[in-house]
Formats: C-alpha cells, structure tokens, sequence
C-alpha cells in the first residue's frame, strides 16, 4: 500500500481543499499508519506552539527612545520651536483655507491625513522641548492655555471614536478633526511662545 | 499565539498616533516579548533578533499614522515583526546544506529510539523552512501569506512546510516503520 506523503498529510491537518484530499482522507480512514503519521503531525504542531516563550535579553527600549527622538529632533532642527511654529502656522494656513461643503478630490488624501498627524506630532514635540510645565504663567495665559488644552483633549476623545467608526465618511471626518487638532495645537504652541518672548525667556 | 493583551490599546494607540512617547513605549512593553519571540524563531542567533526587534517598533513608530485599525494591533506589529525577520535572513545570506543541517546527533532515548529535542531539531532546521514552521504552524500566518513576505510562490511555502516536517520527523525519531 502506498502510503499518503508529508505534504498531503499537512494539507490534510490544515484542512485545505486541494486537488486529491477527498481521496487522501479515503485514505487515512482505511489505513493505520497515516492516521498514526496524522496524528503525530498534529502532536508535532501542538508541542512547536507549546514551545517556551523566548525573551529578549535585555531592554531595547532606551536605544528605540533614543533613535525615534533623533529622527524627531532632526526634523527639528531646522528651525527650532519658533521656525517651527512659523511652519505650523504655514501648515495650518493649508489646513484650515476654507474648506467648501464638499472638500475637493484630493490627489492623495491618505498623504494630507499623515502630513496632518506629523505637523501635529511635530507640534506636540515642540512642546515637550518647551516643557511649560517648568514655566511660571500669568493668570490670563493660564486660562487660555487651560481653555485649549480642554478643546484638544474633547478633540482627542472625539477622533478616537470617529478612528474606530466603520463608517466610508471617516477618512473625510478624520481629516478634519486631524486639522482642527492641528490648529488648536499650533493656536497652543503660539499662546506659550508669545508670553516667553514677552518677558524675554 | 495570536492575541497579546493591552490594556485600552485603541486608546494607546490614539495617543501614540498623536507623538505621545509614553504610548509607544507602552506598545513596546505590551509587545516586545512576542516581537522577540518571532524574530528569535525565524533568525538563528540572539543578536539578530535583538535587531529585529529594534527595527520593528522604530518602523511601529515611523508607521503608526497608516495603521488604521483594520486588524489587531498585534497583528499589524506581527506582521512588521516578521517581514524585518525575514529580511534579516535574506540579508544574511545564510547558505542552506544539507550536509550542515543534517549533520547532528541525536540522542538515545530510554527506549531505545533516536530523537533530538523539538527545540534542538527547531533550531537545526534550514532557516527558511524553519522560518515557514514557525510563521505557518504557531504563528498561523497562510502559504500565500508567507509566499508573498518572503517573495516566492505559495507553493514554495507548503513546500518547505512538508520537507521541514520530514526532518522533523526523522530527528525527532518519530518515523514509523512502513
């Protein structure tokens, strides 16, 4: 009796439809030493998944931290936290033209989505390398700060259901709410710089 | 091995789309064990999958503005995870022999059998099928997946999947007289 070959056993265990299968499973049902071989392929399988878990050695962390922080500062250094907002302020020029009832076919608009989420990421990194937390503020700013501060975080909470909607308008929503962000981001971004360049910090 | 735990990941991964650092490192601490584990069941040594590793969650935070939610989220790092381990093989250009694969010692078992530990033979499979074992039998990835990432047909993987289980077989001292 010719017996069935590796490769029919494993489309056997993987329940594929193949060319054959039907024959090959006639012929696991009649002979004792395919089941047998059947069975310890899937016995095999068992124990490769049941296999120890193998655990990095150390901690990458710091080196990733310290790589993905480079590559930000790089796109920093052009021009510092002002250059920067001068840039935002460029981008959120783009981002916030008057936009018509039906925005227009973007050429790309899996592009403008990611360049809205980068000028924010670059905005929100701005802001870390000002560290406002550190910085006395008069009470006026505070409330401005604190006022937009709120508006981004009811932004964030708002994007995070329109990024889990099914929803084919989502791309265009999520567009929006990712240029709102922008400007409100920049709007902050503005707020602490003007009262630094106020008293001279 | 198909689903890791994070706690609230859509919103961690709201917060690291925004350039929140605290939110990709708690991507990378939720993931880095199976990220490592792939790379070190794909790539032959320690260091190889230390940069796997590394290159998968600088890709995560280079591409986490594309990933829209589709899938899991461990299974979009998975994915990054094991193409940068199959790059790494390729890079490498480890030769396949028989002759070095083929050449090891099993041990005798209590009754009286040949057999190698799963995790030796494992080990001592080519790189490629063992690369297929483990992306297709424990990571469930499909022939036609595993074809594409490694730029080969579908019939190259099940093909390595059946040569690669043979080896086993015999290494483990599993063969059954016909």
């Amino acid at each position: 009796m010719t017996h069935l070959t590796m490769g029919q056993l494993v489309e056997l265990r993987d329940g594929t439809t193949e060319p054959g299968t039907a024959a090959a499973q006639d012929h696991v049902a009649q002979c004792a030493h395919c089941q047998a071989e059947l069975e310890r392929l899937h016995q095999r399988v068992a124990r490769l998944k049941a296999l120890s878990t193998l655990k990095p050695p150390r901690d990458r962390w710091p080196v990733i931290r310290a790589q993905t922080t480079a590559v930000r500062r790089r796109r920093l250094a052009w021009g510092g936290v002002g250059s920067l907002a001068l840039a935002a302020s460029v981008t959120l020029m783009i981002f916030l033209r008057p936009q018509p009832d039906v925005l227009p076919t973007a050429p790309n608009p899996q592009a403008e989505l990611e360049a809205a989420m980068l000028t924010s990421q670059l905005l929100e990194e701005a802001l870390t390398e000002y560290d406002p937390e550190r910085r006395v503020t008069d009470g006026y700013t505070a409330r401005v700060v604190a006022e937009l501060e709120d508006r981004i975080s009811a932004l964030d909470q708002e994007l995070q259901v329109v990024e889990l909607a099914p929803d084919p308008t989502v791309d265009r929503q999520l567009l929006q709410l990712w240029r709102q962000r922008v400007g409100l981001m920049d709007a902050l971004v503005n707020v602490h710089l003007t009262r630094a360049s106020n008293v001279g910090l | 091995m198909n689903a890791y735990p994070l706690a609230d990941a859509d919103r961690v991964v709201a917060r690291a789309r925004r350039g929140d650092p605290a939110a990709l490192e708690a991507l990378y601490r939720a993931f880095e064990v199976p990220v490592y584990n792939v790379a070190r069941r794909v790539c032959r040594s320690v260091e190889d999958a230390e940069d796997v590793l590394q290159e998968t969650f600088l890709e995560v935070a280079r591409s986490i503005g594309k990933y829209r939610g589709d899938g899991s989220v461990w299974g979009w790092i998975r994915a990054i995870a094991a193409s940068k381990a199959l790059m790494r093989l390729r890079r490498n250009r480890y030769r396949e022999t028989e002759e070095l694969h083929e050449d090891v010692t099993p041990y005798r078992r209590e009754d009286g059998l040949l057999r190698m530990d799963l995790e030796a033979a494992l080990e001592r499979l080519p790189d490629v099928s063992r690369a297929v074992v483990w992306l297709h039998d424990v990571e469930g990835y499909t022939h036609a997946e595993i074809g594409e990432m490694m730029g080969k047909t579908t019939s190259f993987s099940k093909s390595q999947l059946a040569r690669a289980h043979e080896r086993l077989r015999r290494w483990l001292g599993e063969e059954m007289a016909v």
